[in-house]
């Protein structure tokens, strides 16, 4: 009797562990919704994708809560947007899972912006200048070019962790491409070159550059922390000189602030979906883009 | 593909002079023939139109990438950041990740000087309360960490106060063990408990609460050793950690207890998310251990066994990052049994100690304020303090009650104030305490835990 309780609690212990064997389909583990959507529209059946930081949720601030970590445990890759947007959490994640396919070096870390090209380096920084990344922009999912990259990046680590599958994972990216194409051209034809706009985050640097249109300013003057007075009169001062048509706010920028500027200035304030699924219609990247690009277009 | 097309003409050619000199008897026969070579025909035309398709596509791919190659701006030649050159000239490429958090303090309170120094807390600890009225530095913290190599991870926290520079923790961490295993080694806070691991400049209040002071003091247990976690994989957050240590705390075991590593320690954590923005953290911990100390009471020493129980338990709600309420208890059972010597008169007596001690802590932010109140109370259960089987009384049960606002100007600074209304000391008296405490923090961002 208590050999065999001893060799079930054994067993149970055995499958535990291994679990992750029996089922044929990769662990992916994404921090960030979009990140989620590519490797999904690029693995579909042949992954299970769990996402670490909800749609609502600002992204630069996420606690390295236990559900996160217990989530890493299993991934068989973890895929993150990198330059250092989620250092205040995932290096504590990746620590805590105890899951050696996602440490640093392995392949199963996979860091999407090292396909990306980043703007706004800085050189010589320190953080009277606030939260800033030294490293770059890391907000370049509003970047076509960048994550189109990514795509195929992804489509290669895949094919390298599950090479049984290549030819499913080069159709689903060849679909990706094809689809990617045909939005490129009706998103370039929305008539966004030489507008102007007020952003409360430094969120739409790439979309700015990618389009030909204009952050003027941003409230948050000093990237993650909140704006003084100062910087709120400056800000308002600019909207003045420079007349944009409307303030881009997303789901997590502070109502305050960004509400007393439109009363100021009679400006409008544009909702904007900061990642998938942030705002309804959002449902994957493309659709994402779809209303990000047309709400820009309309202002 | 040239070469193809060539021969696909070349071979129309050969066909059609075939046809045009064939002698005139055949006629019927070749009028067949004609029609199905006409079919090939047409079928060859087919393939090449494909072909040229394919060709026409490939070109405007190739289009598309030299278009897209272009618009990607040629690297500019990265200059190396060193000066120097030589052997070493790439080496600060690998220095640490390095940061320091100067935590300092100012402190008042009712009582005088010397009433502070003898401030114990009677049948727990002897020892009195060492903040300087006026400025206080608790230490400029100096964290150093990197990868050492694909399988380690290297830790290291050098507090450097008035007194002198400290090896507060200095261990490796394993990446590379299978089976959710991690093995801790070197000298680090022990895992057991809620706060005993965190570092100052994250706690909640300047001080530790009264069960930390009263049972392991106030650097908490901080011990050379070995600590093994396990993270199973299971849909519910559950770790299990056993920890052999070298037992040198000197309120709960003491360096002069045993030779070798004399305490030992296991904890379970377990957590679970309530609702889409709330999380639960509990469980239970355990450390038993060889004691030899002076610090239950003045010119005494007590030799014996030591087990320390405790249980966490705290709720965090934090819907976004401009607002949370996090609700955070912490329960701790100590038994020691032993002798008692005292040191002037060579007298032993047998002494057994059972108490319990508890805090309740609250704490609510929004935007950059946080406010807090907590409370702290021994002996709510448990109260037995045996010197040869006769138990003592010591009086009022030592109590204290906090309260704290902060404002946090970015996240790497902070200022709070604080104040506690402490009966601590069981003899009716009341020490009235305030803070304000300044922490701000330079250099690589650390990341935080739960």
């Amino acid at each position: 009797m208590k050999k065999n309780f001893l060799k079930i609690f054994l067993a149970g212990i055995f499958l535990t562990m291994f679990s992750s064997n029996l089922f044929a389909k990769i662990n992916v583990v994404a921090t960030l919704p979009w990140i989620a959507d590519l490797a999904k529209q690029i693995g579909k059946d042949h992954v299970s994708i769990t996402t670490l930081v909800k749609t609502s949720q600002d992204p630069h601030y996420v606690e390295a809560k236990p559900s996160l970590i217990i989530a890493a445990r299993k991934a068989d890759i973890l895929m993150y947007n990198g330059l250092d947007l989620e250092i205040g959490y995932l290096p504590v994640i990746i620590e805590s899972s105890k899951n050696p396919n996602i440490q640093p070096g392995k392949s199963g870390n996979f860091d999407c912006s090292q396909f990306v090209t980043p703007i706004e380096k800085l050189s010589s920084v320190d953080r009277s200048m606030g939260d800033i990344h030294p490293r770059g922009n890391p907000h370049y999912h509003f970047s076509p070019a960048n994550v189109l990259k990514v795509a195929q990046g992804m489509t290669e680590i895949l094919v390298k962790i599950d090479p049984a599958n290549e030819a499913y994972y080069r159709k689903n990216y060849q679909a990706f491409y094809s689809k990617w194409q045909e939005k490129i051209k009706k998103w370039k034809s929305a008539n966004l070159a030489g507008k102007k706009f007020v952003a409360y985050h430094t969120l739409f640097s790439y979309l700015a550059k990618e389009f030909n249109f204009q952050i003027v300013g941003c409230i948050e003057a000093k990237p993650g922390i909140p704006p003084s007075s100062g910087d709120i009169q400056k800000i308002i001062d600019t909207i003045n000189k420079t007349k944009p048509a409307a303030i881009l706010a997303n789901v997590y920028s502070p109502k305050k602030p960004v509400d007393f500027v439109a009363e100021k200035t009679g400006l409008k304030v544009i909702l904007v979906p900061h990642d998938v699924g942030s705002l309804p219609g959002t449902d994957d990247w493309f659709s994402f883009m779809d209303k990000v690009i047309s709400l820009l277009s309309e202002a | 593909m040239k070469i193809k097309k060539i021969t696909l003409i070349f071979s129309d050619l050969l066909l059609i002079s075939w046809v045009a000199f064939a002698p005139a008897g055949m006629c019927q026969d070749i009028n067949e023939k004609i029609k199905s070579l006409e079919d090939m025909l047409k079928a060859q035309q087919e393939t090449i139109q494909k072909q040229q398709e394919i060709i026409k596509q490939l070109q405007e791919e190739l289009d598309q990438i030299k278009k897209q190659a272009a618009e990607i701006p040629a690297k500019p030649e990265e200059k190396p950041s060193y000066t120097s050159g030589g052997l070493f000239g790439a080496a600060s490429a690998y220095n640490p990740n390095i940061s320091l958090i100067l935590d300092t303090f100012g402190y008042s309170s009712s009582l005088k000087k010397d009433e502070l120094e003898k401030w114990n807390i009677p049948s727990f600890i002897s020892e009195g309360i060492d903040h300087k009225e006026g400025m206080n530095i608790h230490a400029a913290e100096l964290y150093l960490f990197a990868p050492v190599d694909p399988f380690f991870n290297l830790y290291a926290t050098i507090p450097v106060k008035q007194e002198g520079v400290e090896l507060e923790e200095a261990y490796l961490i394993t990446t590379n063990l299978p089976a959710g295993l991690q093995a801790k080694i070197g000298k680090f806070k022990s895992g057991f408990g809620r706060l005993n691991s965190q570092h100052s400049h994250v706690w909640n209040f300047v001080d530790q609460p009264l069960i930390y002071r009263a049972f392991v003091g106030h650097e908490g247990i901080n011990e050379k050793g070995i600590q093994l976690t396990w993270l199973p994989q299971l849909p519910i957050y559950t770790q299990f950690g056993v920890e052999a240590l070298q037992g040198e705390n000197e309120i709960l075991f003491g360096s002069d207890a045993s030779s070798g590593l004399h305490a030992f320690s296991a904890f379970i954590k377990s957590s679970i998310d309530v609702g889409d923005y709330g999380t639960l953290l509990f469980g239970p911990s355990v450390i038993a251990g060889k004691t030899r100390t002076d610090s239950i009471a003045e010119d005494h020493i007590f030799s014996g066994d030591s087990t320390l129980i405790g249980f966490e338990f705290t709720y965090k709600w934090k819907p976004s990052r401009w607002k949370s309420f996090t609700l955070q208890s912490e329960y701790m059972y100590r038994h020691q049994k032993g002798k008692l010597q005292d040191t002037t008169t060579q007298a032993i007596q047998n002494l057994t100690r059972s108490q319990d001690g508890i805090y309740l802590q609250s704490i609510y932010q929004t935007g950059r304020w946080g406010f807090g109140t907590r409370y702290d109370l021994l002996e709510p259960f448990k109260d037995q303090y045996k010197l040869d089987g006769a138990n003592i009384s010591f009086g009022n049960k030592p109590w204290r009650a906090s309260a704290m606002v902060e404002f946090n100007p970015s996240e790497f600074s902070k200022i709070r104030f604080q104040y506690n209304y402490d009966k601590s000391a069981r003899d009716g008296r009341t020490n009235n305490e305030w803070f304000i405490q300044f922490i701000g923090g330079v250099g690589a961002h650390a990341a935080h835990t739960f």
